[in-house]
C-alpha cells in the first residue's frame, strides 16, 4: 500500500469554515475597528500609489531628459567671460542631454582656464544647464613666447599667469608689465608668480589712492623682492626708476612720491631714480638729460633708472620747506655722479 | 527569526464569564500583557443561544484586554467547549515498505493519514486531531519512529469533532470584531495542559475542568492525550439544585454554594444553621448547613462519577498514577479533591498554577485561557512563525488587509 494509491477522504476541519466580515453581524466596537483597518488600508494603498506615481514619474522624466538634448548652457559669472567661452571650454557633444552629462568632468574642464577661481554647475530641468563662475582679476602682464610667437598673459593677485580672455584692450594696456621674475611652465599653464600679493597691494593701493602716477608705471619689477624687499616700478615717460619697500606702508610710500614726482615732473625728460625704500630719506638721483644723447642711456649697458648721473639725497621731514624743495631741480646737472645736495 | 512580535488573544466564551488574556509572543518567549473579563450572556452550557448578547460581552472583554495590554490583538486562539464535541479513535497499521525494514518518511505519512482519514457525519468538522504515540511491532515509541527497523508501524488518533453551524457562531463572535481566529483549542487540552506536569502526563493524569456549565477532561497516558470529553454539567447544576431544594432564587443559591458548599459531607449536626446572607436585614434567612452540603457533594458525586464511567476502560488506577488534577471555577469547591479521590480511587488535587504565572492570574478561572496560549503557541508554531516572519513594511500591508 502506497500512500499515492489511497484515495483518502479528507475529513473537513474547522479551518475550513468560512471567517467573513458581516458588518450587520458586528458590533460597535468591530465596526469602529473595521472601519479604522478600511481607513489605514486605505492610507496604505494611497501612499503605495503615490510612492509609485512618483517612481513613475521620476523615471519618464528621467527618460524624457535622457531623449531631450540640451537647449542651452547659461553662464553667471563676475567677470567678463562669455557664452561663447563657456561653449569652447564646455565643448559639449551635440545633441547631449542634461542627465548624460558628466558635471564633474565639466566643472574639470572649467577650472583648468587659469581665469577661473571656482565654478559651479547646476541642472536646470528640462534642459539648461547653469553655470556660475568667478575669475581672477588681472593686476600685471608679461609678454611671453608661446608657441614661437610673442603672446601678453596676465598676472592674478594669487601670481597666477593666465591668458586673459574677453578683457577689452584698454584695460590691458592699463597694466604695468611685469619683470624681474621667472616664469615657469607648469602643466599646460605656468607656475604660480611667488611675490606677486606684495605687488598687488601695491598696485592696488596705487590705482586706488594715486592713479594719477598709477597710470605712469610701466613695469613693475620684483627683481628685488626677495634679496632687498624692494618692487621697482618704472614709468611711462622718463622713464623714472622708483623704489619702493615692501617693509613700509605704501601709502606713505605713496605720499612721499606724489611730493616728489611733482617736482620731477616740472623738469622736462627727467630721468630720476627714486629710492622711497629707506624711510623718512628720499634719495632722488636725477640724470641730466644734456648730458646723454636722446634715446641713450647715460651709461651704456646699464638700466637707464640704475644709470647714477645725478646723485641726490633728499632728507624729508616734514614740514618740508617749499623753497628747499623747489631748490632741487635747480642743481647744476653738469657734475655728474659727484653733486649731492641735501635738501 | 524575524524579532517581529506577535499580540496573541486567548479568548474563552464560558458560561458564566468570558475571559481574554493578550500574549505577546516574540518567537522565543510568551508574556501575558492585558488581561480581559466579562460576565457571561447569552451562552449557555458553552453554546452561543444569542448571538448578539455574546457578541457585545465578548467584544467587551476583548476591547478591556486591549485597553489594557495596550497593543492591538492580531490573531485570536479560542478555547472550545459543548456537547457538541465529541471524539473517537481510529487506529491504522501499515507494513514497512523498505526491504531492510528501516522505517521512512514516507511510511510515517502513510500510516498517519490512513489514520486521520475517517469520514465524519454531515455537518461535523474536525477540531483536533490528536495522535498517540506510534508502535512499532507492538512496541511503544514515544518520539517518531523514522530510521527504527520493523515489520509493522502503528498510530492512533484521537479525532475530536464537532458540529460545524455550533462552531462557526463561536468564530463569528471574533470576526465580529474583525479579528482572526487562528487556532480553535478544546478547553480540556488548555486547561490540562496548564495544571499537568510533562511528568504527570508521561505516567498518566486525569485533568477534570469543572466550568459553570459544563466539564471538560482529559485523560493523558503516555506523554499525550489520550481520551478527551465534554459533559454539559457543571457548577451551575449545583446551584440549580440548591435554588430548587431551598426554594431560593438562582442568586441567592449561588451565594450559599460559594460560601456553604462543600464536596464532601462533614457537617454532622442537622440543627447547625447558616445565614443567607448574614447581615440579619428584614428577609435574611437561615438553613441547615448539613442539607446544603448534602445537596452540593451529592451533585459533585454524581458528576464525577459520570466522568469516570464516560472515560469507561480508558481509565484504570494502574494508567494513572499521577492521579486527578481538578480546575476551573468549580473546582473552588471545599472538599472537592477528596471527593474525586474516592470516586477515581487515585489521589486527587487541584491545579496549581506554575510559579511564573503572575498573582493576579493564579485562580483556577484562568486555566484555560493560560492553557490556551501555551498550548496554541505550542500547537501552531509553524503557523505563528510564519505570520511573524511576515514582518516589515509588506507584512503589515499584508495584514492590514487580511483584516479588513
Amino acid at each position: 500500500v502506497t500512500r499515492d494509491s489511497l484515495q483518502l477522504p479528507a475529513a473537513r476541519s474547522w479551518r475550513d469554515i468560512p471567517q467573513p466580515v458581516v458588518p450587520r453581524a458586528m458590533s460597535r466596537e468591530g465596526r469602529w475597528r473595521l472601519t479604522m483597518a478600511v481607513v489605514r488600508s486605505t492610507f496604505v494603498v494611497l501612499v503605495c500609489a503615490a510612492a509609485l506615481w512618483t517612481v513613475w514619474y521620476v523615471a519618464m522624466s528621467m527618460q524624457d531628459n535622457t531623449g531631450t538634448p540640451l537647449k542651452a548652457a547659461v553662464l553667471k559669472t563676475d567677470g567678463v567671460l562669455d557664452d561663447a567661452w563657456l561653449a569652447r571650454a564646455l565643448a559639449l557633444p551635440k545633441h547631449s542631454s542634461l542627465v548624460q552629462l558628466d558635471l564633474e568632468q565639466l566643472r574639470s574642464r572649467l577650472l583648468a582656464d587659469g581665469q577661473i577661481v571656482s565654478a559651479t554647475l547646476t541642472r536646470d530641468f528640462p534642459d539648461r544647464l547653469v553655470v556660475q563662475v568667478t575669475e581672477r582679476v588681472p593686476i600685471a602682464r608679461v609678454m611671453l613666447e608661446s608657441a614661437g610667437q610673442q603672446h601678453v598673459f596676465v598676472v592674478a593677485r594669487d601670481g597666477v599667469v593666465y591668458d586673459g580672455k574677453g578683457y577689452d584692450e584698454a584695460t590691458i594696456a592699463l597694466l604695468p608689465w611685469l619683470d624681474g621674475v621667472e616664469i615657469v611652465p607648469e602643466g599646460h599653464g605656468f607656475r604660480p608668480i611667488a611675490g606677486m600679493a606684495e605687488a598687488a597691494e601695491l598696485l592696488g593701493k596705487a590705482r586706488l589712492e594715486a592713479e594719477h602716477l598709477y597710470l605712469t608705471w610701466a613695469v613693475i619689477s620684483l627683481a628685488r623682492l626677495e634679496t632687498d624687499h624692494q618692487i621697482e616700478v618704472r614709468t611711462k615717460n622718463g622713464p623714472c626708476l622708483i623704489r619702493f619697500s615692501t617693509r613700509d606702508d605704501y601709502f606713505r610710500q605713496l605720499v612721499k612720491l606724489n611730493y616728489v614726482w611733482d617736482q620731477i615732473t616740472r623738469v622736462p625728460d627727467a630721468k630720476a631714480t627714486i629710492d622711497l625704500s629707506l624711510g623718512q630719506d628720499v634719495p632722488v638721483m636725477v640724470e641730466n638729460p644734456e648730458s646723454s644723447g636722446p634715446g641713450q642711456p647715460s651709461h651704456p649697458g646699464v638700466v637707464p633708472g640704475r644709470s647714477v648721473a645725478h646723485e641726490a639725497a633728499l632728507s624729508l621731514t616734514r614740514p618740508v620747506p617749499v623753497a628747499s624743495q623747489s631748490a632741487l631741480f635747480h642743481l647744476p646737472y653738469s657734475q655728474p655722479n659727484q653733486k649731492k645736495r641735501e635738501l | 527569526v524575524s524579532s517581529r512580535t506577535l499580540f496573541i488573544g486567548a479568548v474563552e466564551i464560558g458560561t458564566s464569564k468570558i475571559t481574554v488574556l493578550v500574549g505577546e509572543y516574540t518567537g522565543r518567549e510568551l508574556a501575558i500583557i492585558g488581561r480581559g473579563e466579562c460576565s457571561s450572556r447569552g451562552v449557555i452550557k458553552g453554546t452561543v443561544v444569542d448571538y448578539k448578547a455574546a457578541s457585545e460581552c465578548t467584544h467587551s472583554a476583548l476591547e478591556q484586554a486591549e485597553r489594557e495590554a495596550g497593543e492591538r490583538i492580531e490573531v485570536v486562539f479560542l478555547a472550545q467547549t459543548g456537547s457538541h464535541l465529541e471524539g473517537f479513535y481510529n487506529e491504522a497499521s501499515v507494513n514497512v515498505k523498505a526491504s531492510d525494514n528501516m522505517i521512512d518518511a514516507a511510511d510515517i505519512r502513510t500510516v498517519c493519514d490512513l489514520a486521520k482519514s475517517k469520514d465524519l457525519p454531515e455537518g461535523r468538522v474536525v477540531v483536533h486531531n490528536i495522535r498517540r504515540p506510534f508502535r512499532v511491532d507492538g512496541r511503544l515509541v514515544p518520539g517518531t519512529p523514522e530510521n527504527l527497523v520493523g515489520q509493522r508501524l502503528d498510530v492512533g488518533y484521537w479525532t475530536v469533532h464537532g458540529q460545524e453551524q455550533r462552531l462557526a457562531d463561536n468564530i463569528h463572535v471574533i470576526r465580529g470584531f474583525n479579528l482572526e481566529v487562528r487556532e480553535l483549542v478544546l478547553s480540556s487540552l488548555a486547561a490540562g495542559h496548564m495544571v499537568t506536569t510533562a511528568e504527570e502526563r508521561q505516567h498518566g493524569v486525569l485533568a477534570v475542568d469543572i466550568g459553570a456549565g459544563t466539564t471538560d477532561f482529559v485523560l493523558y497516558r503516555d506523554g499525550a492525550p489520550h481520551i478527551t470529553g465534554i459533559l454539559p454539567v457543571g457548577g451551575t447544576h449545583l446551584t440549580n439544585d440548591l435554588s430548587i431544594g431551598l426554594r431560593l432564587t438562582e442568586g441567592q443559591a449561588e451565594k450559599l454554594k460559594l460560601r456553604f458548599g462543600r464536596a464532601n459531607l462533614i457537617t454532622r449536626d442537622k440543627t447547625q444553621k447558616v445565614w443567607l446572607d448574614g447581615n440579619f436585614a428584614i428577609g435574611d434567612r437561615q438553613f441547615p448547613q448539613q442539607m446544603i452540603e448534602q445537596i452540593t457533594s451529592a451533585r459533585t458525586w454524581e458528576l464525577l462519577e459520570v466522568v469516570k464511567k464516560k472515560l469507561g476502560m480508558a481509565f484504570s488506577p494502574e494508567t494513572c498514577s499521577a492521579g486527578v488534577v481538578l480546575t476551573g471555577g468549580t473546582a473552588k469547591l471545599a472538599g472537592i479533591a477528596d471527593t474525586a479521590a474516592k470516586v477515581f480511587g487515585v489521589p486527587a488535587h487541584l491545579g496549581e498554577t506554575p510559579t511564573w504565572v503572575s498573582e493576579n492570574l493564579r485562580d483556577p478561572g484562568y486555566h484555560t485561557a493560560l492553557g490556551l496560549l501555551y498550548y496554541g503557541v505550542n500547537a501552531s508554531s509553524d503557523h505563528l512563525a510564519g505570520a511573524r516572519r511576515r514582518g516589515g513594511f509588506f507584512g503589515n500591508v499584508k495584514r492590514l488587509f487580511a483584516n479588513t
